[in-house]
């Protein structure tokens, strides 16, 4: 049969922004998807250079809008191993919450937007957009803003989380708690997601090897690796973070490990508001930063929501002279050729969408 | 008194003249109920739809939003019509016109009363089914013409469930003619007088929803438009006052299916306290809210994941349903 090339965007449903893929199809079975990135390209590496040091953190949370804290905070904690600066243990801790929460918020949307691309008519994406605006609110009580917060200096935060803070997210958590297993009940119990998500878009272990995947695609796969254990950062090591992985590699593999983060998030939460210490969580202000570089090149990397992103600075005195950011995403999307050949086309929308695409974060 | 009669009465001329005014007469008729039902339905699915997902819905234009579809109707019938340079011009101006005609029409022979109907037609069900085969030949005409790649895909899949519901359906109206002896509607609803074939064949009743849910492109069938794949499918390539006439279309077939339903399996018009054609509409109107919950919380199926479904599953049942319905009730 003649081989018909469909193409799929840049502006699509269920592209996730602007990203552009020439399908080939043989009758109604993917032979090859060849994604075309850049249309949301807007040099935040080559912005970031001409800026000083502090001055670049609201480009950067632009980059990841689903999850703004957690670029922001690689970005600063990037700055402060270059220029050698301590963060206080509150901090830390205050920075855990938050980052944390930023998951909740990021994972929560992408349920729903999975459902989305099963061909739902947005009912579990409007349920999971309730409760990450539930999230939000937290985080705008912590920060002053619902999404983009710019919350982070150099060695701490802008300003120290509010009285009762606590109470509010613990009370949160224990409502999110229960709604978890609705969404399961919502999304595992029904026989045409299970048919969907099972068995399709299956990554094997040494193909997420070889395709270097991050994040929840590498572990669905069965590659426990996550910078929280593997390299922790913070307090990660005091709250006895584990992994959550799973041997399948397909579909569903990636959506339960979502959802089991979701569960290690509120563990992770309540374990820190148990040992947050007392002390100062404040940051240097801006204008008291000795702009005094100690180490030249720097390499900073993170588990954010969509996966392992890295950040490479070498160092000015003045503002960083190179930036380069190694996009979870970008990496991810890298394999969807290899994810969808063999399988239908319409179940091309739910593999992508179980990468957690953000076209902001590919083409930065 | 039916329709005739009290045309007859009034003008009192010849008998051609009296049906043919009478005809016209139903035939406005059944445009109101139509437009009506779609207007006020429509309104009615948003909000309902909303209610599920936490959101208002229309609020803004009239009380309640009331008339947000209209303003939306406004909006697209002001719109510019474009044909794209792939398209058959004459095929895509006609096939959205003719699928809404050929939609119409069968609602046009469904009677709505004893008194209040077209024509007491002896093979009424024969008619109506085979003028419904027509949608999906349309809907295949449709996207084939528009000469887009995903309303070519939207055009494959349109047969491809043609073949995977259209036989089970035909099987279990072929037990409703068995078990009344007759192709009159009038007779089906007689038939269910003392009981409602919903209680009799429940089976034929589970396999001819889902056929019929199918057959209206809802949800978790609708993958003729699958937003979420195809854009919109047939439709993609539609430019504004046919994407309204795509939207008239989709609640008359909504009635027409929640008709279909409510004649074959509910006992039609029968029940007490309220006229005739109240109660057809009111369980139309029931089965439609039914189909929007399932609409509310399904996902799509898979095009080859029908045809098997189909086969394996609605194809068997259909001949128990036949088997059953000839061995108790012949």
């Amino acid at each position: 049969m003649a081989i018909t090339r469909i193409n799929v965007g840049p502006i699509h449903p269920s592209t996730h922004g602007v990203l552009r893929l020439v399908v080939d199809l043989d009758g109604d079975t993917i032979v090859k998807v060849e994604p075309h990135v850049g249309f949301l390209h807007r040099g935040v590496e080559k912005l970031v250079e001409t800026r000083m040091y502090m001055q670049s953190p609201p480009y950067m949370e632009k980059i990841d809008y689903m999850a703004p804290m957690s670029v922001q905070e690689l970005y600063v904690a990037t700055v402060e191993a270059a220029l050698g600066v301590e963060v206080s243990e509150r901090a830390q801790y205050i920075r855990v919450i938050l980052l944390e929460l930023q998951r909740l918020a990021s994972h929560l949307f992408w349920v729903g937007s999975i459902c989305n691309d099963l061909g739902q008519l947005f009912t579990t994406f409007m349920w999971g957009f309730r409760d990450r605006d539930m999230v939000l609110r937290l985080l705008e009580v912590a920060t002053g803003q619902r999404m983009f917060y710019v919350n982070m200096r150099l060695g701490g935060l802008v300003r120290d989380i509010p009285e009762g803070f606590d109470e509010e997210v613990l009370e949160f958590l224990d409502y999110l708690e229960k709604r978890l297993p609705e969404y399961e009940r919502y999304t595992e119990k029904n026989p045409i997601f299970m048919q969907r998500m099972k068995g399709i878009g299956t990554l094997g272990r040494e193909d997420a090897k070889d395709l270097g995947v991050t994040g929840q695609v590498l572990r669905a796969s069965g590659i426990p690796y996550d910078v929280r254990k593997d390299d922790p950062y913070y307090v990660y090591e005091k709250l006895n973070f584990s992994p959550k992985y799973s041997t399948q590699g397909d579909n569903l593999a990636r959506f339960k490990v979502r959802m089991q983060e979701m569960g290690e998030s509120i563990r992770l939460i309540r374990a820190a508001f148990k040992k947050i210490p007392d002390g100062n969580a404040l940051g240097m202000p801006i204008k008291l930063i000795t702009p005094n570089a100690k180490n030249r090149i720097v390499t900073v990397s993170r588990e954010n929501p969509r996966g392992e992103e890295m950040m490479y600075m070498v160092a000015d005195p003045q503002r960083p002279y190179r930036l380069s950011i190694r996009a979870p995403t970008f990496i991810n999307l890298a394999a969807l050729n290899h994810m969808a050949q063999g399988n239908r086309f319409a179940d091309l929308f739910p593999i992508l969408g179980t990468l957690d695409l953000l076209m902001a974060d590919v083409d930065r | 008194m039916s329709i005739d009669n009290i045309i007859g009465s009034a003008i009192g001329s010849s008998s051609i003249l009296v049906s043919l005014a009478g005809l016209i007469a139903y035939g406005i008729i059944i445009a109101i109920v139509i437009f009506a039902f779609s207007y006020f339905f429509g309104w009615f699915e948003r909000k309902m739809i909303a209610k599920a997902q936490y959101r208002h819905g229309p609020t803004y234009v009239g009380k309640y939003g009331i008339l947000q579809n209209f303003a939306d109707l406004v909006k697209l019938l002001a719109k510019e019509i474009i044909i794209p340079a792939n398209a058959n011009r004459f095929l895509i101006s006609l096939a959205p016109v003719l699928l809404v005609a050929v939609n119409v029409f069968i609602i046009f022979l469904i009677p709505f009363s004893p008194a209040l109907q077209a024509s007491n037609l002896g093979l009424g069900l024969l008619i109506i089914f085979v003028v419904l085969g027509f949608t999906p030949i349309l809907l295949f005409i449709t996207g084939f013409a528009s000469g887009n790649k995903f309303a070519d895909i939207s055009a494959q899949r349109s047969v491809l469930m043609l073949i995977s519901y259209e036989l089970p359906m035909i099987m279990v109206v072929a037990s409703i003619a068995l078990v009344t002896n007759s192709y009159s509607i009038n007779s089906i609803i007689a038939a269910q007088s003392k009981l409602p074939f919903a209680i009799l064949m429940p089976i034929g009743l589970f396999v001819f929803f889902i056929a019929m849910l199918a057959e209206l492109e809802r949800p978790p069938f609708d993958t003729r438009e699958a937003d979420s794949e195809l854009i919109a499918g047939w439709l993609t390539d539609i430019s504004a006052p046919y994407y309204a006439l795509a939207l008239l279309l989709d609640y008359t077939r909504m009635l027409l299916g929640g008709l279909l339903i409510a004649i074959l399996f509910f006992g039609g018009w029968s029940g007490p306290f309220l006229p005739a054609p109240v109660w057809l509409l009111v369980k139309a109107f029931l089965i439609a809210v039914f189909i929007t919950v399932i609409r509310i919380t399904t996902m799509r199926m898979r095009i080859d994941k029908i045809l098997k479904f189909g086969w394996v599953w609605m194809m068997p049942l259909a001949l128990i349903n036949l088997i059953l319905a000839y061995i108790l009730f012949v």
